[in-house]
């Protein structure tokens, strides 16, 4: 039965007894004193009078005390903040803004770090691991990543064939150990239509040591890596979606990867997208197909499978149950040092042997992680921090106005109020005005997440990271503004409500607001700490956005205005050799001859993008240095105009010219930086030298370019090499070449013309990444646009709240001085010492605000000073200017509740009460 | 609601109205000494002015469920002396001040308007 029902019924039947009980007593007295038992009955009913008349009146005050209380106190509640519509909206606004924007932050860091990936019992899995002290020597080449860990270690997750092998086949502690490795960006045509897309090659038991169900057909199995492997490829559902449109009979059609035919057995289903947060395969296809899918480096193709020392493949694992991490750590690093140790081929290698360690990998591999948890950890702070002043402000608007509704409150109690229903008016104002603040925050919080998912794609064509709503992330930060509001909208009611009433209706409006002699109240400590987190939003804008502004600033060697860049890949169209440097030849002169062209190059390297490829140089005279650590250099292969196109000056000598061609003797252009430390005081022209990955004998030198950035903006430029990608002497297959073209009006425009050379050229070959170079540029300094956009957004918004609570707090003290105020113009005081009165209070709350504010920078800059360029920490103008900034605000603030205490009429301030 | 007391020494019409809240402070009174039902409290208001304030039952029982709602006293259901089941009313802490705060109003009133009455 409903219990309000029940309780009804209750006490109706105590009501009924409690009456009946009245009128037995009465009529036995009545009859103790002489009268007859009717009589007594009839009197003690006569003297009670309409029994009926009086229950109603008892059930009247039930609805009033219970439901009808409910609607009372939020109607009331909503005219108190109708009333107040700045200090509601103001309040409202903040909570809404720090409840959207945490659980924004917290929602993306939550796709990144923490979720678990769609598979059955993701805690089984982990993730194989080597670390080593220094680079390890038994690893002859590597393909993959590999991370510098704050310890000084390297590790990397990729490990040599024959090793996982190895594992795989001796283990006691994984039920599967299974491989997979991302071969990047490949060619991929289905039902004729040719796009880019993310291949991953997986073992046989990928998909059965995950636990995944196909969508439909089957998932990729152990027949599929027999011998050299069958030519099957899974597709992922979304681009089922998108290019079969969930056609099954997909299944047993044929695409191409590469132009190789690849025949599709099955889908995998929706929640699935790789081990790899951000990073989403579109297909899956069998590792023993690598030879004929990735890029050939040296004789890799031939050894992949069975050379100890060539690195590349990724390993995770499902322990078998009742197994402990620590348990399978130690049985397969022990094996795989006895692996290593096997391929070393003497004492040096064997002294630096990769270590084998085990990550929990219940959430995927981890390199998304690794690129975005430090910017996200900033952020999070920051937007901590935001919530924090929220709080504050919330605490503080509430605050002043308790105060000011002591009064209100005193008369409520005396008029027969208690205390219970005072705090329970108290509370449902709270709620009312956290309401809208939540409904706000939660648009806010679904807006954010598609702009910090917009934000972290920026640079990369493929990032696929799937953001949801954190609903506990939501429900902790409603929580946390809630419990704010409740707390401080209660404390004050408490207080007010356990006062001696009589004092509180004497209180008269004007009286201070503080005694003397008690300066320090819980609201001058709010706007101190409000004002102190102020600063430090401050600060860290003014950090970021000079250091945007510096790498804006940076010298880059070549002119990077109205050039259009884009990529061409024409041996994933399968182009090989020397009929594939004929094909971009053949593009460049097709794009000079462009309408609307100034220049045209290409180079194999894109400056400034963030990519570089590096080698050892040999010198003559100099031993070979065995090993790493030796003299090396950056180079790039470029087009017969590069120089003239990029605008970089030759010093000495001449460019890249058309001359340098297969079979001519190798030209190199160096830069100033590998003329100066390879040949100091000596005229470089002339001079040859070795370059590490060249078999085609010596280079000679017959220029020196200006220095240029070479692939970012920040650290130091390395010494480059421009050698001709026409004379064939880096023993590698050609790949894919970056376009270059200046364009006489706006780049973009050329898209379209471009787009139909390379088709015309060369059907099916994919052209990608067309943007301006500034553009490209721009990407790569992303991270620190988005900190300095980000945070001056944020110092804005701390700036408004403090404001406002500041605002709110001085025009509150001064009205409560009115009184007082008025006494002292009445006695003579100037109105300029009036308003000076009022902005030297505040002042000193900014000032003790700016002091902590300070102390808290000086201990924050380690953990921001990796992302700052061209500023110190400490940087005297920065900090003055910051400062100046948060002083010009405060002071606005405060001047508006100032000039108001100046223009106080001594004879309406002392009428007033 | 205006509650009423009669004075029985005068005629039944000679009836005057108390000032509000004025038998909500004779209830808390008669609860001080302990629990009581609502006819116990009705008697023990008779009894202790000699018989001159008989409260009506009819504005006696609302009272009592208005201060029961506010907090000021508590009720139970417990056996009666004479084995009758019967809801006894007791003071709750909020009650206790409430009363001493009405009482000390009292005394003022009492002694603000003897003051005003003397020269008569």
């Amino acid at each position: 039965m409903d219990w309000r029902l029940w309780r009804r019924k209750q006490r109706e039947t105590d009501l009924r007894d409690e009456i009946a009980h009245d009128l037995a007593l009465e009529a036995e007295e009545r009859m103790r004193a002489g009268e007859s038992a009717q009589e007594a009955e009839q009197a003690s009913r006569r003297d009670f009078g309409n029994v009926l008349l009086v229950k109603e009146d008892i059930r009247e005050m039930w609805v009033l005390t219970s439901l009808d209380r409910l609607v009372q106190d939020v109607r009331y509640g909503w005219r108190t903040l109708r009333k107040n519509a700045l200090f509601t909206t103001m309040a409202a606004l903040t909570l809404a803004l720090g409840i959207g924007a945490n659980t924004a932050i917290y929602s993306v860091l939550d796709a990144i770090m923490i979720r678990a990936l769609p598979v059955q019992n993701p805690g089984e899995l982990v993730i194989l691991n080597w670390a080593s002290a220094r680079e390890p020597l038994v690893m002859d080449s590597h393909t993959g990543a590999e991370y510098n860990e704050p310890d000084g270690r390297r590790t990397s997750p990729d490990f040599p064939w024959p090793a996982y092998e190895l594992l795989r086949d001796h283990n006691n502690a994984f039920a599967s150990l299974f491989a997979h490795q991302d071969l990047g960006q490949l060619n991929i045509s289905a039902r004729d239509q040719a796009e880019i897309g993310r291949v991953e090659l997986v073992s046989g038991n990928f998909f059965s040591g995950l636990g995944i169900v196909p969508a439909a057909g089957r998932l990729v199995d152990e027949n599929d890596n027999r011998g050299s492997g069958s030519q099957v490829a899974v597709l992922s559902y979304s681009y089922w979606h998108s290019r079969f449109a969930a056609d099954p009979a997909a299944v047993g059609q044929t695409i191409r990867i590469n132009s190789l035919p690849f025949t599709v057995v099955g889908v995998a289903p929706p929640e699935f997208f790789g081990v790899k947060a951000g990073r989403a395969p579109v297909l899956y296809v069998p590792m023993m197909n690598r030879p004929s899918l990735a890029r050939n480096y040296g004789n890799e193709h031939d050894t992949m499978f069975i050379n100890p020392r060539f690195y590349w493949v990724s390993i995770m694992g499902r322990l078998r149950p009742g197994v402990t991490l620590a348990r399978a750590q130690t049985e397969v690093a022990a094996r795989f040092r006895q692996f290593a140790l096997a391929s070393a081929a003497n004492d040096a290698e064997r002294a630096v042997l990769p270590e084998l360690w085990l990550q929990e990998g219940g959430s995927g591999v981890d390199s998304l992680r690794r690129q975005y948890s430090k910017p996200l950890f900033v952020l999070m702070t920051m937007v901590a921090l935001i919530l924090a002043v929220a709080c504050a402000n919330i605490a503080n608007l509430l605050l002043a106005r308790a105060a000011s509704r002591r009064r209100e409150i005193a008369v409520r109690l005396s008029l027969g109020a208690t205390r219970l229903r005072m705090m329970r008016q108290l509370l449902t104002e709270s709620i009312l005005l956290a309401l809208p603040g939540g409904v706000l925050g939660l648009c806010i919080a679904i807006a954010g997440i598609r702009f910090l998912t917009w934000l972290l794609a920026g640079a990369s064509d493929d990032f696929s990271l799937r953001v949801q709503l954190d609903w506990p992330a939501l429900a902790f930060t409603l929580a946390v503004s809630l419990a704010t509001g409740i707390v401080f909208g209660l404390a004050p009611a408490l207080e007010a409500t356990r006062m001696n009433i009589t004092p509180a209706l004497k209180e008269v409006r004007s009286s201070s607001a503080r005694k003397r002699g008690s300066p320090i109240g819980l609201t001058q400590i709010l706007v101190v700490s409000q004002i102190a987190f102020s600063l430090l939003f401050v600060l860290g804008a003014a950090f970021f956005v000079r250091t945007l502004a510096n790498l804006r600033s940076v010298a880059i060697g070549f002119n990077q205005d109205h050039l259009l860049t884009f990529r061409v890949d024409a041996s994933q169209a399968g182009y090989k050799g020397a009929e594939l440097s004929a094909l971009y030849a053949r593009m460049e002169q097709r794009f000079q001859g462009l309408p609307g062209v100034r220049a045209a190059t290409l180079s194999d390297v894109l400056l400034v993008s963030g990519s570089n490829h590096d080698t050892s140089v040999y010198l003559p005279g100099v031993p070979k240095h065995k090993g790493r650590g030796g003299p090396s250099t950056s180079y790039a292969e470029v087009g017969p105009t590069f120089f003239e196109t990029m605008q970089i000056p030759i010093r000495l000598g001449r460019a890249i010219g058309s001359t340098d061609v297969s079979g001519a003797p190798i030209a190199a252009v160096v830069n100033e930086l590998f003329a100066a430390r390879y040949f100091p005081n000596r005229n470089p022209i002339g001079q040859r030298f070795r370059m590490g990955n060249s078999e085609a004998g010596d280079l000679t030198i017959v220029g020196v370019a200006k220095n240029a950035r070479y692939s970012s903006l920040k650290g130091v430029i390395p010494p480059v090499v421009y050698i001709s990608y026409l004379q064939d002497i880096i023993k590698r297959p050609p790949i894919g070449m970056y376009f270059e073209l200046r364009a006489a009006g706006d780049p973009l425009a050329l898209a379209t013309s471009v787009r139909k050379v390379v088709s015309d050229t060369a059907p099916r070959v994919p052209l990608t990444n067309i943007r301006t170079h500034s553009q490209s540029i721009e990407t790569t300094i992303m991270q620190e646009r988005t900190f300095a956009d980000l945070c001056s957004a944020f110092a804005m918004l701390a700036l408004i709240i403090a404001c406002v609570g500041l605002y709110g707090a001085m025009a509150y003290a001064v009205s409560r001085r009115t009184n007082e105020i008025g006494i002292r113009i009445a006695l003579g005081a100037e109105r300029p010492r009036i308003l000076w009165m009022v902005l030297r209070e505040v002042l000193a709350l900014s000032a003790a605000g700016i002091g902590l504010g300070l102390a808290a920078a000086w201990g924050a800059m380690s953990g921001i000073a990796s992302f700052l360029f061209g500023v110190k920490p400490a940087d005297p103008l920065t900090i003055a200017l910051a400062t100046g900034v948060l002083l010009g605000a405060v002071v606005l603030a405060a001047y508006a509740p100032a000039a108001r205490a100046a223009r106080v009429d001594p004879i309406t301030a002392l009428r007033q009460e | 609601m205006p509650a009423r007391l009669v004075n029985h020494e005068s005629a039944d019409e000679n009836r005057i109205e108390l000032l509000q809240g004025t038998l909500d402070m004779l209830i808390l009174r008669t609860l001080q000494f302990g629990p009581q039902h609502g006819h116990g409290v009705g008697q023990a208001i008779r009894q202790s002015s000699d018989d001159l304030l008989k409260i009506e039952r009819g504005s006696l029982y609302p009272a009592l469920h208005r201060l029961e709602a506010r907090g000021l006293i508590s009720s139970e259901w417990k056996s009666s002396d004479l084995n009758r089941r019967a809801k006894y009313y007791r003071l709750t802490p909020d009650g206790r001040k409430q009363f001493a705060a009405e009482q000390s109003k009292w005394n003022l009133l009492v002694r603000a308007i003897r003051r005003v009455m003397r020269p008569a």
